[in-house]
C-alpha cells in the first residue's frame, strides 16, 4: 500500500470561523482503501475538516489535495475532487421534492451526462446495493430516517467516488434505525471503498477503521489503529474522551 | 423647498391628518382585532361564525369599496333614520375623517383579528401545562406566560398590518378630506406641476412608513432579546 | 331603511360589464409584476452591489408608499415632462388604463419579489449542500434544486398577493376607469343606493378572491406531493 501515492493529504491546514479558530494545523494522510473513523468531542472540527475535503468549507492555510487535485479557488479543481468524492450528511439532505430514483440520477444526468435509461440503472443498481430497491418511485418524506440515509449513501455512490466522507451518519437516527445504516456502510468497507467517517459508534469504529483519529479543539490529537486507540491512549485528552463516551 | 412654492405648510397640516387617522383608526383595528380573535377561540358556534364571516368579507373585499360603504352607507343610513323623525331634512353629512378611520379599521381590523388569533394558538402548548403544573392559575398562566409570548408572536404580522393600515389612508382623499393628496390635487391645479406635487406626497409615505418599519424592528429585536446569544 | 334586492340583483350584470376591465388590470399586470419581480430577485440575489443596490431600492419605494399615490404620479405626474409628452411611451401613458397597468406591475414586481425571496431562503441549506458535494453546479443547483421548493414555498403568500391585487384594481376608478369599482360608482352617482351597488360589486370581488384562493390551493396541494405524503 505504500508505495502507492495517497488519494487525500492535508497539510497544516487551518480555518478560521471569524475569530474563532476551528482547525489548527490538520495533518492527515490517506491512502486508498484506507477507512478512517475521526471521534472527538463537538465542535472539536471534525465536520468542519471532512467538509474541507469537498470544499463545502474553504480552508484558510496549508494545502488539501485529493486524488492529486489541490484544492484551490480554481472551479476545475473543486469539480475534479467533488467527483472523486461522495458525501453523506447527518441530516440525510435528500432533495424533498424528487422522488428516491430522482435523487439518485439528477447528478448522474447534470455532472455526468448519462442518459435517462443509464442513470435510471445506475440508481436501481445501488437502490438494491443499500436494500432498498422498492422504494424508488417513494418521496423521501415517505421513507424512515434509516431508509433515507440509505438513499443518501445510494445517491453518493451513483457517481462511483473513490472517496466516501461520512459526517456523522447515524446522529439524526432513532436508535433502532442505526444498526441497518451501519450495516451498508461496513459492507462498504469490506468491498475496499476508502473512507472517513465522523461518528459517536464506536464499536463500528472498533470493527471496520484501521485507524482512528481523535480531534480536540481544532487539532488531530491522536490518531492510531483501534486496538492501541482504545487500549493504550496516549494523551490525557484521548483519555478523557474515552472515559466519557465508553462510561455508560 | 422652492419647488413647493409655498405649500410646504399645507402638506405639514395634511400629514398632521394622515398621521391622526393612523392612530385613530389603529386603535380600532386593535380593538376590533382582539374581540375577533376572542370570537373565533370563543368555542361559541355563533360568534366563530360572525368573525369567520367579518375576516372572509372584510380580506375579500376592495379597501376602497369598504371606504365607500361605509361613508356613503352611513350617510344614507344616518340620513333615513333622522328624516323618519324630521321629515324636513335633507341630507346628514357624515364626517368624512370618522367613516375614513372606521372603514380602514374595519378593514385593518379583519387581518388583526388573524394575527392575534395566530398568536394565541402559536404559544407552546407546553409551556401553558408547565405554567398549570407549577400551580400558576388560569390568569396568573395568561398574564406571565401567554401575553409575554404573544406579543412576539404577533409582531411582525402586526407591523406589517400598521404600513398597509398606513398606506391605507391615502385612500381618505377620494372621499375629500384634505389631507396630503387633496393638497397635491390643489397645488397641482395652481402650479402645474403634478409630478412635483405628488412625489412629496409619495416621499412623505415613504418617509413614515421608514420610520415604523424601524420602529418595529426595534420592538423585535428587543422582543427577541432571550432568543439570541445561545451559542 | 329598506334594503332592496331587487337593485342587487338588477345591478350585478351592469357590474359584470365592468368586470372585463378589471380581470383585464389584474391578470396582465400579475403577468408583468411576475416577470419584474424574478428579474428583481435575481438581481437581489446575486451578490454583485450595482445589482443588488437598484433592486433594494426599487423594492423600498415602491413597498413604501400607497399604491393610490403611485398611480396619481404615474398618471397624473409624469405628463409634467416635456421628454414624456415627446416621447415614444407617450401614446401609453396618457392612457389611464396603461398607467394603472404600470403602476400595479411596479407594485406588483417589489412584493412578488419579496415573497420569492422568501421562498428561495426558505429552501434547506442542506439539499444545496448536497448538491454542491454531488459536483452540481451553483447555477443548475439553482434550476433544479431551490427553483422547485422556492415555488412551493412561496405560493401562499403569493396566492395572497394576488387577492391584494385584486383589491387595488379597485383603485383604477380614481383614475375614471370604468372597471368594476367605476361602473359600480357611476350606478351609485344615478341611483343613490350605495349599500345595495356597493354591496354587489364587494359580492364579485369575494367570488374572484375565494377562486384565487381555491385554485392556489388546489395547486398548491398537487406540489406538496412529497411531503408528509401517508406511509
Amino acid at each position: 500500500m505504500s508505495e502507492e501515492k495517497p488519494i487525500i493529504v492535508l497539510e497544516n491546514v487551518c480555518k478560521y470561523f471569524g475569530n474563532f479558530k476551528a482547525l489548527t494545523d490538520v495533518n492527515l494522510t490517506v491512502q486508498k482503501g484506507a477507512r478512517i473513523v475521526v471521534c472527538g468531542p463537538s465542535g472539536s472540527g471534525k465536520s468542519t475538516m471532512i467538509r474541507c475535503i469537498n470544499r463545502l468549507e474553504e480552508h484558510d492555510s496549508g494545502r488539501i489535495i485529493v486524488a492529486g487535485n489541490e484544492l484551490t479557488d480554481a472551479v476545475k479543481n473543486i469539480d475534479a475532487v467533488r467527483r472523486e468524492v461522495g458525501m453523506v450528511f447527518q441530516s440525510f439532505n435528500l432533495f424533498p421534492h424528487l422522488k428516491v430514483v430522482d435523487n439518485l440520477t439528477l447528478a448522474l444526468k447534470l455532472v455526468r451526462k448519462v442518459g435517462k435509461p443509464e442513470a435510471r440503472e445506475i440508481a436501481t443498481r445501488y437502490l438494491e446495493r443499500v436494500h432498498i430497491p422498492d422504494q424508488a418511485d417513494k418521496y423521501p418524506s415517505q421513507l424512515s430516517g434509516g431508509q433515507q440515509q440509505r438513499v443518501a449513501i445510494a445517491r453518493a455512490l451513483c457517481m462511483n467516488p473513490e472517496v466516501m466522507l461520512f459526517d456523522e451518519p447515524t446522529s439524526a437516527l432513532d436508535p433502532e434505525m442505526i444498526s441497518e445504516v451501519l450495516d451498508v456502510m461496513t459492507e462498504l468497507a469490506e468491498e475496499g471503498m476508502t473512507m472517513i467517517c465522523v461518528t459517536h459508534e464506536m464499536g463500528f469504529a472498533r470493527s471496520v477503521a484501521d485507524q482512528i483519529a481523535f480531534m480536540d479543539a481544532g487539532e488531530i490529537v491522536e490518531i492510531a489503529p483501534p486496538s492501541e486507540f482504545f487500549q493504550n491512549p496516549r494523551s490525557e485528552r484521548t483519555k478523557l474522551f474515552l472515559s466519557q463516551i465508553l462510561s455508560h | 423647498m422652492s419647488a413647493l412654492a409655498g405649500w410646504g405648510d399645507d402638506y405639514f397640516w395634511g400629514a398632521m391628518v394622515i398621521l391622526r387617522l393612523f392612530a385613530v383608526s389603529l386603535i380600532i383595528a386593535v380593538i376590533i382585532g382582539l374581540i375577533g380573535a376572542a370570537m373565533k377561540l370563543s368555542g361559541n358556534r355563533l360568534a366563530q361564525t360572525i368573525a369567520n364571516a367579518y375576516t372572509v368579507i372584510f380580506r375579500g373585499t376592495p379597501e376602497l369599496l369598504v371606504l365607500l360603504i361605509v361613508y356613503f352607507g352611513a350617510a344614507v343610513t344616518l340620513t333615513a333614520i333622522v328624516q323618519s323623525f324630521d321629515a324636513n331634512v335633507k341630507f346628514i353629512d357624515i364626517p368624512p375623517f370618522w367613516a375614513g378611520a372606521f372603514a380602514i379599521a374595519l378593514i385593518v381590523g379583519a387581518y388583526m383579528t388573524e394575527t392575534f388569533r395566530g398568536a394565541f394558538l402559536g404559544v407552546d402548548s407546553g409551556h401553558v401545562e408547565a405554567a398549570r403544573a407549577l400551580g400558576l392559575s388560569n390568569f396568573q398562566t395568561f398574564v406571565y406566560v401567554r401575553i409575554p409570548q404573544m406579543w412576539r408572536l404577533a409582531l411582525p404580522n402586526f407591523g406589517n398590518h400598521m404600513l398597509s393600515l398606513m398606506k391605507d389612508t391615502a385612500l381618505i382623499s377620494v372621499i375629500g378630506v384634505e389631507e396630503i393628496v387633496f393638497v397635491a390635487e390643489m397645488a397641482t391645479t395652481v402650479t402645474n406641476k403634478p409630478f412635483t406635487m405628488y412625489i412629496v406626497v409619495a416621499f412623505i409615505y415613504l418617509c413614515i412608513t421608514t420610520v415604523i418599519t424601524l420602529a418595529v424592528m426595534l420592538l423585535e429585536k428587543y422582543a427577541n432579546k432571550h432568543l439570541v446569544g445561545g451559542k | 331603511m329598506i334594503f332592496e334586492f331587487g337593485l342587487i340583483f338588477g345591478s350585478i350584470p351592469k357590474m359584470l360589464t365592468g368586470l372585463g376591465l378589471t380581470l383585464q388590470l389584474l391578470l396582465l399586470s400579475s403577468f408583468i409584476g411576475l416577470v419584474l419581480a424574478v428579474i428583481t430577485l435575481l438581481m437581489r440575489i446575486s451578490g454583485r452591489w450595482f445589482l443588488v443596490a437598484p433592486a433594494v431600492v426599487y423594492i423600498y419605494i415602491f413597498r413604501g408608499t400607497p399604491i393610490l399615490v403611485q398611480i396619481f404620479v404615474i398618471y397624473y405626474g409624469l405628463p409634467q415632462f416635456e421628454f414624456i409628452r415627446e416621447g415614444v411611451f407617450w401614446p401609453f401613458l396618457r392612457e389611464p388604463f396603461w398607467c394603472c397597468i404600470l403602476a400595479l406591475s411596479l407594485n406588483a414586481g417589489a412584493y412578488v419579489s419579496e415573497i420569492l425571496r422568501g421562498g428561495v431562503l426558505g429552501v434547506d441549506k442542506g439539499a444545496q449542500e448536497a448538491a454542491s458535494a454531488l459536483g452540481i453546479s451553483k447555477t443548475q443547483s439553482f434550476i433544479y434544486i431551490t427553483t422547485p421548493i422556492a415555488i412551493r414555498l412561496s405560493l401562499p403568500a403569493y396566492s395572497n398577493d394576488i387577492i391584494s391585487m385584486t383589491k387595488a384594481t379597485a383603485l383604477a376608478s380614481t383614475v375614471t376607469l370604468l372597471d368594476m369599482t367605476g361602473v359600480a360608482r357611476t350606478i351609485v352617482a344615478q341611483t343613490f343606493a350605495p349599500y345595495e351597488i356597493f354591496i354587489s360589486a364587494a359580492i364579485i370581488y369575494m367570488v374572484i378572491a375565494w377562486m384565487v384562493q381555491k385554485g392556489f390551493g388546489m395547486l398548491e396541494r398537487r406540489m406538496s406531493r412529497y411531503i408528509k405524503a401517508t406511509r
